[in-house]
């Protein structure tokens, strides 16, 4: 079976053995069991563990060659120091039945901590599995997670129940650190409307399956439409940058690098020498091929939504829409700090409906390219405002920016935005940044914004940092249309 | 295509350049005092002087650079100090002569160049240059082969683009930057060998420009 076919007793696999599978809820081998059944997977789960006959309710079998049915992922739980018995009863299984396509390594204490011992550890995991033509994730890692089918190897308990993840998304995750995957994974739950990642994959001491392979199937997997990366670093990067680039060209790829210093450049003596540090590099090649760089979680997680929610922007020209002429000063200097987006001045058409339909101490397109429809604007004036400026030929996208619920009814207020935006016509459907600026007591605002599969934002900061990425990357798109 | 090997003097390093279309600051090498005598009927006064050896890189500071000789009184008076304080900062170093130009009006000064990373190969590199390169790190880079999109994003992502847009009526030449840095490119795609090209300063005039300075640096293992 070819390596890519095998990527598949990762993300799809027939059947999944749990190898240290445990009933002590203390115990990783308890979580990875206990996420399984909890997310739905349909299909057999087989827990190892000879002491027991059952685990969490299902048949247990004391050895992996023992049970009798086919196995095409092997999750291994077990203490690294288990491993050369459980490669010996894998290899006599493999020997009889020869069915295992992957296995997940999750544990620590291999080839990371370049020990003797540990290198031994993990040349007998490779040793075996190679022979047997398995592909290996790990160790050191804490998996897979393909919220498609329930499929689940983490031993991280995401603390609220898989039905709370009620965003939807084809964003795809690869990272090199397990903590930092888990990390991201936390930050996405608690999200307004928690996000359910397509794929997360933790990749670890990558001693078989690494970025490209992850990538690739990324890049071939029809669900997946936004890939989000975190790195550290990669021998082969000039192979990673064009697989990156080719995946850039048919889905937004963001990445959270780490390691901006410069060891590993060649010491020279020149100029030139000395300012092309491998971090540089890294950074000139992300831009050249269309990746998208972030430098802080939160903005990797609004970006990721960004780009899969919005469409893509056709220009640079951004209408800042605010309720109070605080937040609308505050973003219009963000924007002029940035220099990236213009704020365009509107038609007179927009102008004259805006007078019309807004409170009457609204100000409006004063200066150019933002209007204040003060606190007084009702749910209704904030979606009447929303349409009459994304209807406008001159604008490309709105930041839209309102504070205090304290006169408006929260769910109200985002059934009014979702339900204006979601009625225009397709070609007024520009990149809408909203804000609802009033932390989690606008929570449920935000959901039912999130719910209607807009985006929202806590502040100006992250919606502008946001919107940078986004025009960035169509701009990309579009000269790369030009030039091919 | 002969292989490039080794380390490159200014002179050789500028001849290598020009042909793949660089404008450079061309100049006459003097290996001996002697050959001062009549060079002014070549080239008119004032003169800029070079020390010129491969194995010299900061000539301001082996005291090997004299600007501004209007004589040849005062040339040959400068060869001769030039050698001197070159040999006393580097007794080493191999010294082919002095490399002598015509002093040219002061262009805005940029750097440009290449660098090979481990991994990456061949870096173009362009930014703000002269002595404050260090201090401001304006530059930006992208990998080889580098296309016409390539350079004009190079340019277009520091805050030196600004120069190119205009400024109290003076503007300078951005379509010979561009040209320069895809020379750079197609000079080090037919000759991976290369192993660093240092221009800086180049001059940018309204119209055109021209390598002050440069070294280019190749392999060794073709020797």
């Amino acid at each position: 079976m070819s390596k890519e076919k095998l990527m598949e007793g990762f993300f799809n696999p027939e059947s999944i053995a749990v190898v240290g599978a445990s009933d002590n809820p203390k115990k990783a081998g308890y979580i990875i069991v206990h996420n399984l059944i909890q997310k739905g997977f349909q299909r057999p789960v087989y827990p190892v563990n000879h002491n027991v006959n059952e685990v969490q309710g299902i048949k247990a079998y004391p050895l992996l060659s023992q049970i009798p049915e086919d196995v095409e992922l092997v999750v291994l739980i077990t203490p690294a120091a288990m491993i050369h018995s459980v490669m010996d009863d894998l290899e006599k299984r493999m020997e009889e039945k020869g069915d295992v396509k992957a296995l997940v390594c999750a544990a620590a204490d291999y080839g990371e901590t370049k020990t003797e011992e540990g290198i031994n550890r993990q040349n007998r995991l490779l040793e075996t599995c190679n022979r047997y033509g398995i592909r290996v994730l790990g160790p050191n890692c804490i998996g897979v997670i393909n919220n498609l089918n329930g499929v689940d190897t983490t031993f991280v308990d995401p603390g609220i129940p898989p039905s709370d993840f009620k965003m939807q998304s084809g964003i795809s995750i690869v990272s090199q650190s397990g903590s930092i995957a888990t990390s991201i994974m936390f930050m996405g739950a608690s999200r307004p409307l928690p996000v359910k990642f397509n794929k997360f994959v933790s990749l670890g001491n990558m001693t078989d399956v690494d970025f490209i392979d992850i990538l690739e199937y990324y890049e071939r997997d029809d669900s997946t439409r936004v890939v989000g990366i975190y790195m550290e670093g990669y021998p082969k990067g000039k192979m990673l940058i064009e697989i990156m680039g080719r995946i850039a060209r048919k889905k937004p790829v963001v990445i959270l690098k780490v390691g901006r210093g410069v060891k590993g450049a060649k010491a020279a003596n020149s100029h030139t020498g000395s300012l092309a540090g491998t971090d540089a590099v890294y950074d000139a090649a992300f831009k050249q091929y269309g990746i998208i760089r972030v430098a802080a979680f939160r903005e990797l997680i609004d970006t990721l939504l960004t780009l899969e929610r919005m469409p893509m922007a056709n220009g640079r020209n951004f209408y800042v829409l605010s309720q109070t002429g605080g937040f609308g000063i505050f973003c219009t200097d963000l924007l002029e700090e940035l220099q990236f987006v213009n704020m365009p001045k509107i038609s007179e058409d927009t102008c004259n409906i805006l007078k019309e339909q807004m409170p009457v101490m609204s100000t409006i397109d004063e200066p150019e390219g933002y209007s204040d429809i003060t606190v007084s604007a009702s749910e209704e004036q904030h979606a009447q405002a929303l349409t009459a400026v994304l209807k406008d030929d001159k604008v490309d996208g709105v930041f839209f920016l309102t504070v205090t619920p304290t006169f408006l009814q929260q769910e109200r207020l985002g059934h009014c935005l979702a339900e204006a935006y979601n009625s225009l016509e397709a070609k007024y459907k520009k990149p809408a940044f909203i804000c609802i600026m009033a932390g989690d007591y606008v929570k449920k605002s935000r959901c039912v914004l999130e719910e209607e599969g807009l985006c929202s934002f806590d502040t100006p900061n992250e919606a502008v940092v946001a919107a940078k990425h986004l025009i960035w990357y169509a701009e990309y798109l579009k000269a790369k249309e030009v030039r091919s | 295509m002969s292989n490039l090997s080794g380390s490159y003097d200014e002179y050789d390093s500028k001849q290598l350049l020009a042909s793949y279309g660089v404008p450079v600051c061309e100049g006459i090498v003097c290996t001996d005092v002697s050959e001062i005598a009549g060079l002014e009927e070549k080239m008119p006064f004032p003169w800029g002087m070079k020390i010129l050896s491969k194995d010299i890189i900061h000539k301001s500071e082996a005291g090997g650079v004299h600007l501004n000789i209007k004589s040849r009184t005062e040339a040959i008076r400068s060869f001769d100090e030039i050698i001197a304080s070159a040999k006393a900062y580097a007794p080493d170093a191999d010294i082919r002569g002095v490399l002598i130009s015509k002093m040219i009006s002061t262009g805005f000064e940029l750097i440009m160049g290449v660098n090979k990373d481990p991994q990456f190969g061949h870096v173009i590199l362009f930014g703000l240059g002269g002595i404050y390169v260090e201090m401001f790190k304006m530059v930006s880079m992208r990998l080889a082969p580098l296309t016409r999109y390539d350079a004009e994003q190079m340019i277009g992502e520091l805050p030196l683009t600004k120069i190119f847009k205009g400024m109290r009526g003076k503007f300078y030449d951005k379509g010979e930057v561009i040209n320069v840095l895809l020379a750079l490119s197609k000079l080090v795609e037919e000759h991976p060998e290369i192993e660093e090209i240092d221009i800086n300063p180049f001059f940018i005039f309204p119209v055109s420009g021209c390598a002050v300075d440069a070294v280019v640096t190749a392999s060794q293992k073709y020797i």
